[in-house]
């Protein structure tokens, strides 16, 4: 597949291993930053996974300006608004995010004030900033699934509209990300699973959009195999440091490839789901990619088809017709999630998280208006995602 | 092979602001004629102003939604709320040609949004549905993402091109 144009980035440097994050003193040094504000949420101190980091950086040459604890589940423009102060007052000439998307996604946002000015609302928009940015930043994923630490988007809720915000630009890229299996050995099975879907969603969604590129399925080929080996282990083996370096390298690797090839349909009715419903974005990510695909089949028979040796291995892909693959490759799909749905509760539909038939109208109507769907290889109507819709209830 | 020099870029420039003039005033026609693209702008917020623009020093051509009211600006100098811009009248010109889709434009990084990306998607939308009675199907059937439903055919929608106001019923003012 080579499209007639396409565009590629990801300068972000990883750093990914075993006591990685014991290297921070020197990206920090190697970035001329001595001053880091650390962004991180008050359960991951607790649990001491932020700790870990913080711990890091007391043996270096640099000093923690602060730490900003206070970033919710869901960010607003608000909370961006926040850091970007606290950053100032703190004198800080870094920031460290240690979290999973939200963080992530909330320091992007206080780049962006603190580079440009103003309110973040002001800054809507996609591949519209431009300039340098005035901030050092590396990113400390917690969970294997949002590929923030190297995506040039984030997602933020506009509390009063509820709905969620994505915002695209390079200069939302990281300058480092720090892959340490000890941030993630922690994670409980559900939130293992799901983040995981979030993943692999974001590696099948990034093939069949209308961005896709030969570099960007690399990355995410690659990372569905990582997530069809490891993440059974990972449920097996909990403290296995191999699978979850395995499956943080497989959450990176699909971010990578949206980053550079967008998603689609399941990411604007999840992003929808979320803003109206509440309900976590893996879990969403698990119970609409089946129903995604199976809407762009007709499309996006072959570009599924390839993922199907990815998905389902060498053997399946082989003794599977080339005409059956793509609907295969939805099939192994929705095996994955059954057997998630068995192993560790995670959801097969929308019900069963909570969304009530009188909110489907409003998330078709959110999906539509949503940035993702743009490049998403079918455009829907807002009746065939109301059918769509009722089909994951 | 596409002539280069600025001699070819200024006639592309100069291509570029005529089918801006007609796309400006096809949008305003639309919303005279097809209820939903009054449907689409009567949800945009009051004083909303939209400009399509070529970097960095134009073409460009911008619409105001106020007070129930749909307003072609044509090229004039405004404080966008939305601005789509196209990084080069080369990445424009498929566009406005109808060789290209809008979506196959963004896909292929051409172009810009600064605002609020579910107001561009309304915006999209409704481009959609002009370039359905700017375009023959032969055209239209390419780029556009279903086959184009009219309310009325090409002659009046160009027999309506000479409106620069639509006055849209339920619009929010």
């Amino acid at each position: 597949m080579i499209p007639d144009y396409y565009e590629f980035c990801n300068s972000t440097k990883i750093v990914s291993g075993a006591r990685a994050i014991e290297h921070i003193g020197y990206e920090l040094a190697a970035l001329g930053a001595s001053r880091p504000l650390v962004l991180t949420n008050a359960q991951l101190l607790e649990l001491k996974v932020a700790t870990i980091v913080i711990d890091a950086l007391a043996d270096t040459d640099a000093e923690v300006a602060g730490v900003y604890d206070a970033v919710p589940v869901d960010s607003s423009a608000a909370v961006v608004d926040d850091v970007a102060r606290a950053y100032r007052e703190a004198g800080a000439d870094a920031i460290v995010a240690v979290g999973g998307g939200s963080v992530l996604d909330t320091a992007k946002g206080a780049m962006i004030v603190l580079t440009h000015g103003g309110s973040l609302m002001e800054h809507r928009g996609a591949e519209s900033l431009l300039g340098r940015r005035a901030v050092t930043f590396i990113a400390i994923p917690t969970t294997a699934g949002t590929g923030s630490e190297v995506t040039s988007a984030a997602v933020i809720k506009d509390t009063d509209r509820h709905v969620k915000m994505g915002f695209t630009s390079l200069s939302l890229l990281p300058d480092v990300a720090i892959l340490d299996p000890r941030l993630t050995v922690g994670l409980p099975p559900r939130l293992t699973a799901s983040t995981a879907m979030d993943a692999l969603t974001h590696a099948v969604e990034s093939v069949s959009c209308v961005q896709a590129n030969p570099l960007s399925d690399c990355y995410a080929k690659a990372a569905i195999g990582l997530i069809r080996d490891y993440l059974p282990v990972a449920l097996d083996d909990p403290r296995s440091s191999k699978a979850r370096l395995a499956l943080a390298n497989a959450a990176l690797m699909a971010g990578a490839a949206f980053s550079n090839a967008m998603v689609g349909i399941v990411h604007a009715m999840g992003h929808a789901a979320g803003g109206v419903a509440g309900i976590p974005h893996g879990e969403a990510m698990s119970v609409l990619l089946p129903h995604g695909m199976a809407y762009n089949l007709d499309v996006a028979c072959d570009r599924y088809g390839e993922l199907l040796i990815d998905l389902a291995g060498v053997e399946t892909h082989a003794a599977t017709p080339a005409a059956d693959r793509g609907a295969a490759a939805i099939g192994a799909v929705r095996s994955i999630t059954a057997l998630l749905h068995e192993r560790t509760g995670l959801p097969v539909t929308l019900g069963e998280m909570g969304v009530q038939p009188e909110q489907i109208p409003d998330i078709a109507r959110a999906a539509l208006d949503d940035g993702a769907m743009s490049m998403n290889p079918k455009q829907p109507s807002y009746e065939e995602l109301i059918d769509i819709l009722k089909g994951a209830l | 092979m596409a002539r280069t020099g600025w001699r070819a870029k200024r006639g592309r420039k100069a291509v570029a602001a005529v089918v801006f003039a007609v796309l400006g005033r096809g949008l305003v026609a639309a919303a005279r004629l097809d209820e939903r693209v009054r449907a689409e702008a009567a949800s945009w917020p009051e004083d909303t102003v939209i400009t399509l623009r070529i970097a960095p020093f134009g073409p460009q051509v911008s619409w105001r939604m106020g007070e129930g009211v749909l307003e072609y600006l044509g090229g004039a100098q405004v404080t966008p709320s939305l601005a789509v811009t196209f990084k080069s009248v080369d990445g424009a010109l498929p566009l406005l040609v109808g060789m290209k889709s809008v979506l196959g434009a963004f896909a292929e990084h051409r172009a810009t949004v600064a605002g609020d990306l579910a107001l561009a998607m309304s915006f999209v939308r409704c481009l959609h549905i002009v370039e359905g009675y700017l375009f023959p199907d032969l055209m239209t059937r390419r780029i556009l993402p279903r086959p184009a439903e009219r309310r009325a055919g090409h002659l009046v929608a160009y027999g309506t091109l000479v409106f620069r106001r639509a006055r849209l019923e339920g619009a929010s003012s």
